[in-house]
């Protein structure tokens, strides 16, 4: 009998919960990628989300080694609302510290940073 | 021979059911520390811990197959603030059991109280108390469980190497959990009169219920935070969600050993956990320290679900609570 309670508790939380409910909002992938080296300098910043944001409370910053923004204004959200791209200066070559923090829909707030390089 | 194993049997029962129930998970900074199967995590959320299930061997002479079946559900009442209750269901194979045919019934039921203590998102370390009770005769003697119960004072912690430098980004990944615990029965010791078979006479047994020290710890390396903090390898999506884990969970009886003794008995658990965005499952093999702990490799696995993600504006937020909630950095899907 217990078996089948939890088979039943199992089957009602895999199959209902996911057409519900919403999760955090996690960093996917970006453009330049995490921990990568580029050549040349991007022209933008671009992270792609797992879940649609607030555009209100998600945000970029961008700083290089002497702790200075590169940004080129606000970070937007943009696409089907899961991207967000701010655009940047022209990068000289060194490290950039992306920092991010962002506002899902169903209000679970998530932060994050990592690095790129460019020209090393 | 037996007869005489059965109280340890009991007590060690009721310490592997200790270490077998389902536990919580925390975020501080970029650093998720899934909630653990050995032992406790410093976290406190909403969550649920449905099933998890662990076969394995005792180490009571003679050695038997035990099978448990648990669940917890963790509420929390403010951010910092919760409370879980965890009730586990176990099946002794024969010759275990008070007559040595087998026995099953649930164990007693734990309740655990928590309280985050301190938070420090840039050096990803996190501390809390709490206080683990073990409901005295609420669960079924055949199995173990006993009459009295047990309350025991936790400190809980956790530390991601997030901090080190960019010269050790491979360690980055690292974090490293443990708790101390110190469970304190509610009776010192328990009186049993016997009648001998042949004499007719009665005797009286008497099994000092020991203090112990509950300690464990675990080694991570979070892939999810590889990939979103450290470096995008382009590993495949499956890879970067797990989590290889190492868990040590030990119980050291350390006052009132007159009957138990003070052998330190417990499990080095090595196995693997998968991060979902609103579960995750875990698969662990429980490797006993020496014989007392289990006579062979036994196996642990959990599902375990997000409430904070799968209800996140009603059973999966704190009852008293702001209406933005922390997060869980990672990968995706």
């Amino acid at each position: 009998m217990k078996q089948r309670i939890y088979l039943l508790a199992f089957a009602v939380f895999h199959f209902a919960a996911p057409a519900t409910a919403f999760a955090h909002a996690q960093l996917d992938h970006a453009v330049p990628k995490v921990g990568s080296s580029v050549a040349q300098s991007p022209k933008e910043v671009v992270l792609w989300f797992t879940e649609k944001l607030e555009p209100a409370f998600s945000s970029i910053e961008i700083r290089n080694e002497q702790g200075a923004a590169v940004t080129i204004g606000k970070a937007t959200v943009v696409g089907d609302r899961t991207q967000l791209r701010v655009p940047v200066k022209s990068l000289p070559p060194g490290t950039y510290k992306v920092i991010w923090r962002v506002l899902s829909v169903d209000t679970h707030r998530t932060q994050g940073d990592f690095t790129f390089r460019v020209g090393q | 021979m037996f007869k005489n194993s059965w109280p340890l049997a009991m007590l060690a029962a009721i310490l592997a059911a200790s270490t077998t129930s389902a536990r919580a998970h925390e975020i501080v900074g970029n650093r998720f520390f899934p909630a653990t199967l050995a032992i406790d995590d410093p976290g406190v959320n909403d969550e649920l811990s449905l099933p998890t299930v662990s076969i394995s061997k005792t180490g009571d002479d003679p050695s038997f197959k035990q099978l448990d079946v648990s669940g917890e559900f963790s509420k929390r009442i403010t951010e910092d603030f919760g409370v879980s209750f965890a009730p586990t269901w176990s099946r002794l194979y024969a010759p275990g059991g008070p007559n040595m045919t087998g026995a099953q019934g649930f164990q007693n039921l734990e309740t655990t109280f928590k309280y985050r203590l301190f938070k420090n998102p840039e050096h990803e370390f996190v501390m809390s108390v709490g206080l683990e009770i073990e409901w005295g005769g609420s669960g079924a003697q055949g199995v173990g469980s006993e009459r009295f119960t047990v309350y025991t004072p936790t400190v809980y912690f956790g530390k991601g190497f997030g901090d080190l430098p960019t010269s050790l980004n491979w360690a980055r990944p690292f974090a490293i959990t443990g708790q101390f615990g110190y469970a304190i029965p509610g009776s010192s010791k328990l009186a049993t009169t016997t009648t001998d078979p042949d004499t007719g006479e009665q005797n009286i047994d008497t099994e000092f219920n020991p203090r112990v020290f509950n300690w464990g710890a675990t080694l991570q390396y979070s892939m999810p935070y590889l990939k979103a903090t450290v470096a995008d390898l382009g590993l495949p999506d499956f890879v970067n969600r797990l989590i290889p884990i190492v868990e040590a969970s030990m119980q050291t009886p350390v006052s009132n050993t007159a009957t138990s003794g003070t052998v330190t008995t417990g499990t080095i658990n090595p196995g693997f956990i998968y991060v979902g965005n609103k579960y995750q499952i875990a698969v662990e093999a429980m490797i006993p320290v020496n014989r007392q702990s289990g006579t062979n490799v036994g196996i642990i696995a959990q599902l375990h679900f997000y409430l904070d993600d799968l209800f996140p504006t009603t059973l999966g937020r704190p009852i008293f609570a702001n209406n933005i909630s922390t997060g869980r950095p990672m990968v995706g899907r």
